[in-house]
């Protein structure tokens, strides 16, 4: 075979210019995507608000940002959604904070983050946005999780707390009150479970991730334990021992709650309990309107309550919920508090709650009329989230939270036993935190 | 002469291209990996091979380190063999062999993640097919045991298609002739196989456990969907552990120097292979 008989108008140039024009070729490629300049003002600024998955309709939140848009002309605001999984959220951040981008202004962030993002500078001190007078009308557990060494620095944006879902039809029909305490709800389960053949009593979150770990917490708080009380780590206790191996007898002696809780995340049980086959499920506030639904197998035979406690103790939820900051380094702060602003109001709050079911965090929002025709049970949710307890407000709760998922892994599989994972806990918590 | 120095300045752009995008990250991820570098402690100084030595001591890491050979042995042990069996048996000349070839690769085609979810379904204590169909109610993904084997199934049944593909186009090339000369010398079929099928399919082989063991080694995005590495760490794998380590918890150094240890064991791995490729065995 010849090929080399055709000549290229290149072949002539000597190698040099060619591999110096390809290099050139390449760099200005590179430099195409490094630097992207704003289009030249015309007097209206672009800010960029990054979030999670819209639940439902994302129609429904461009729609409010219309309504923002119409009122403030100078201002337009692109909404882009990252991934759905809160890790890779994170994860997001951290690359993009860590690299000083300011290609977003503001940012939707999980309870836990904000310390976080605040210790590492990436946030903007936001405190004159909210005078002091305004922020008792929100939710306490979410003002304590956005405050961060006396300044605020994010918006609590709406808000979750866990919740005990039972099915009212069972209860009633065999004359029996929802539990106040755990001892409660495990005789109230064995007992309705053996005459209900097929069904289960009591479903959680058991799978190693942030729920479990949120899971747990309920259990050690509503025995009086805690995992980090003032800024010692607390983890080890007898209470939270009590409350751990309380949680391995549900799956073990007791036998109420199925084994397959220890991979299960919120939607296999919402699946599992919306069909009709469990008793009792912890989850959060969301899973109430897909009960509502025509076509669910349950709808008209839940209820709702605040979780049971141990005896002598008050009932604890974890507060869950997403809160809206601004980027340290925004080139339009102004701006992008401006929208915060808007879509805290009470205005924005009310239109997310009936129209995505998003649970306001502020709380005259729970007296609103309308909301309360549209979702009666809104109002009974006001207590819980009164007293929702956020995990531990402490910029270096990342690293606490890995030793606990796994450790509380260990417990529920067990390959540990529940006084050994909180032995181990505390001090890989412990080394961690002395690190410097 | 004067080609060879063209080709040569013609080589320069893409290694500058290589340079920039693969070179580059990798000298500082070791140069972060001597680094003890906590984000949220604001700590960031030269701490030399502590990052290394601490390795020994942490537990976290030596289990992810086990997990990791396991499985990468048993995947890679279970693929190759399933693998060989499948290719011979569809190397023959048989009808719908092109069906049968396109219908094998399908596992292969589904995405990764979606696999895993996949998987994760079917694996279902409660609503799962597989209890169903061997009429059990075993935990796959909630018990240590089951958990990484559950892991190892999966990965076997999305890439043996992989093997069985690459494998056979070794087959193809084997002439006729030579089994028909081995039949002559009155070779029994396992004759045929193991003196004349392996040999020649060697270097392909070779090939295939290249790629099947740098990418068993690496294991992240299956695994990560189908258990996120518990139930109490049974099934997290080294780049599991890394990414945790690095964007959960910010620990920029230690994360390095994880990341550095899984580069170091697929360098290790792969020179191992090419010796023995390049070692006596040619066609």
């Amino acid at each position: 075979m010849r090929e080399g008989t055709r000549t290229y108008a290149w072949s002539a140039a000597p190698g040099w210019m060619v591999s110096a024009l390809l290099l050139l070729v390449l760099l200005s490629l590179l430099g195409g995507c490094v630097s992207k300049k704003e289009p030249a003002g015309d007097g209206v600024t672009t800010i960029v608000f990054k979030h999670g998955k819209i639940a439902g309709d994302p129609a429904l939140l461009r729609r409010l940002i219309e309504t923002f848009e119409a009122r403030n002309p100078d201002i337009r605001v692109k909404d882009e959604t990252l991934p759905a999984s809160t890790d890779e959220q994170h994860q997001f951040y951290v690359i993009n904070l860590e690299g000083k981008s300011r290609d977003f202004d503001v940012l939707s962030m999980d309870v836990i983050w904000v310390p976080e993002f605040a210790k590492t500078g990436w946030l903007r001190d936001l405190s004159h946005l909210l005078p002091e007078g305004e922020r008792d009308e929100f939710f306490p557990g979410p003002m304590q999780a956005v405050t961060y060494r006396g300044a605020l620095y994010a918006v609590p944006w709406y808000i979750d707390a866990g919740l005990l879902y039972y099915r009212k039809d069972l209860l009633d029909k065999y004359g029996l009150k929802p539990p106040q305490t755990w001892q409660e709800l495990v005789k109230t389960a064995r007992y309705v479970t053996e005459k209900e053949p097929g069904l289960y009593g009591f479903i959680w979150q058991g799978k190693q991730y942030e729920g479990l770990v949120c899971n747990v917490l309920e259990y050690f708080w509503s025995n009086g334990g805690d995992v980090l009380k003032n800024g010692k780590v607390v983890i080890n206790s007898p209470e939270n021992v009590e409350a751990l191996r309380f949680m391995t007898d549900l799956i073990g002696r007791y036998g109420v709650t199925p084994r397959l809780v220890v991979t299960a995340i919120e939607e296999p049980t919402r699946h599992i309990f919306g069909s009709g086959r469990a008793l009792f499920m912890r989850n959060w506030p969301y899973a109430w309107n897909i009960f509502q639904r025509e076509d669910s197998p349950v709808r008209g035979k839940v209820g709702v309550s605040r979780l049971p406690s141990f005896p002598g103790k008050p009932s604890a939820s974890t507060l869950g919920g997403w809160q809206l900051g601004v980027n340290r380094y925004s080139r339009n702060p102004e701006a992008a508090e401006r929208f915060v602003r808007f879509l805290t109001s009470a205005e924005a709050q009310k239109t997310l709650a009936l129209t995505i079911g998003y649970k306001p965090t502020r709380r005259s929002l729970y007296r609103d009329p309308d909301l309360i025709a549209q979702q009666p049970f809104i109002a009974s949710l006001h207590d819980v989230f009164m007293t929702a307890r956020p995990r531990p407000v402490t910029p270096y709760y990342m690293l606490m939270t890995q030793v606990m998922q796994s450790e509380f892994s260990a417990a529920l599989s067990g390959t540990k036993s529940p006084e050994d994972a909180l032995k181990s806990a505390q001090e890989q918590i412990e080394q961690m935190l002395g690190a410097e | 002469m004067r080609n060879e120095e063209r080709g040569r300045w013609f080589v320069i752009p893409s290694l500058v291209l290589l340079s920039l995008v693969t070179v580059y990250p990798l000298i500082y991820v070791i140069y972060l990996s001597l680094q003890r570098r906590l984000l949220i402690f604001d700590v960031s100084r030269f701490v030399g091979i502590d990052n290394y030595v601490s390795l020994a001591g942490d537990a976290r890491f030596l289990n992810a380190f086990k997990n990791t050979l396991y499985f990468t042995a048993l995947s890679v042990t279970l693929e190759l063999a399933l693998g060989l069996a499948a290719a011979v048996l569809i190397n023959r000349s048989f009808r719908l062999k092109g069906l049968v070839r396109a219908v094998v690769l399908i596992p292969w085609a589904i995405p990764t993640v979606v696999s895993a979810r996949m998987w994760e379904w079917i694996y279902n204590t409660d609503f799962g097919i597989l209890n169903h169909l061997i009429g059990a109610k075993i935990n796959w993904l909630g018990s240590p045991f089951w958990a990484i084997n559950a892991a190892v199934f999966m990965d076997v049944w999305k890439t043996t298609p992989f093997v069985v593909i690459l494998l056979t186009a070794g087959l193809q090339v084997i002439p006729r002739e030579l089994y028909q000369a081995a039949r002559v010398d009155g070779a029994g079929r396992w004759a045929v196989f193991t003196r004349i099928v392996l040999p020649l399919l060697k270097p392909v082989i070779l090939v295939v456990l290249i790629f099947r063991t740098l990418d068993a080694f690496r294991v992240f995005d299956a695994i990560y969907v189908l258990t996120g590495g518990g139930p109490a760490n049974s099934t997290e794998t080294l780049s599991i552990y890394a990414y945790k380590v690095l964007f959960q918890t910010l620990r920029f150094g230690y994360g390095s120097t994880l990341a550095v240890v899984v580069f170091l064991c697929t360098g290790a791995i792969s020179v191992f292979y090419i010796r023995l490729l390049s070692k006596g065995v040619r066609l």
